[in-house]
């Protein structure tokens, strides 16, 4: 698990990865809203962690 | 969002960390954070896929609507997923078995047992011995 993968690589990726089990999780920079501010967060810096990503359809919407 | 601001802490002490995230934008989101009273506890990252980058990686997004799925990944502290629940678009997710999960991989971790169904902390895990096998 020493190369990294990252989430915009696998637009272009051939080969078949569907993001499960025993995967390797693509890695991202993106905007995030913490405490009201808007910064950047970096799935990386979490190393160490264990991450729930939690996927919604919609603000505005239950979870 | 109030429902997973609740087991936040319980999170938080299984060296778990919580980002949830939509396609909708960071302005969205801050907006969303201000004016819902629902997103009052919430102090987890709200991430935003704008670019919807992430939610196809990730294999959860409905590229019909632009929105991704009711979905939570488990990725454990080494950048691995461990386990991926993936929800019906009206139904909500079971927090309890958020928290439940994590749990698991840390009992499993300790005791090196397997973990049974609808188990809970306090009970006792199951042997992986393999001469144990029929007659469990």
């Amino acid at each position: 698990m020493d190369e990294k993968l990252y989430a915009e690589d696998l637009s272009q990726c051939p080969t078949v990865f569907c993001a499960t089990r025993d995967d390797q999780a693509p890695l991202f920079t993106a905007d995030a809203v913490i405490n009201g501010d808007i910064r950047k967060i970096n799935l990386e810096e979490y190393r160490g962690k264990w991450v729930i990503l939690f996927f919604y359809p919609s603000d505005f919407t239950f979870v | 969002m109030a429902a997973v601001a609740a087991v936040y802490p319980y999170i938080k002490a299984l060296n778990a960390e919580i980002l949830s995230i939509s396609t909708d934008s960071a302005f969205s989101h801050k907006v969303f954070k201000e004016t819902s009273p629902s997103l009052k506890n919430v102090t987890f990252p709200m991430v935003s896929d704008r670019t919807h980058v992430i939610s196809r990686a990730y294999r959860v997004l409905d590229e019909n609507i632009g929105a991704a799925f009711r979905a939570s990944v488990f990725i454990d502290p080494e950048g691995v997923i461990r386990a991926k629940l993936v929800y019906p678009g009206n139904v909500g997710r079971n927090l309890p078995e958020h928290v439940r999960m994590l749990q698991a991989f840390e009992y499993a971790k300790q005791t090196g047992k397997g973990v049974p169904a609808n188990w809970v902390p306090g009970q006792e895990g199951i042997s992986t011995d393999p001469s144990n096998i029929g007659n469990i």
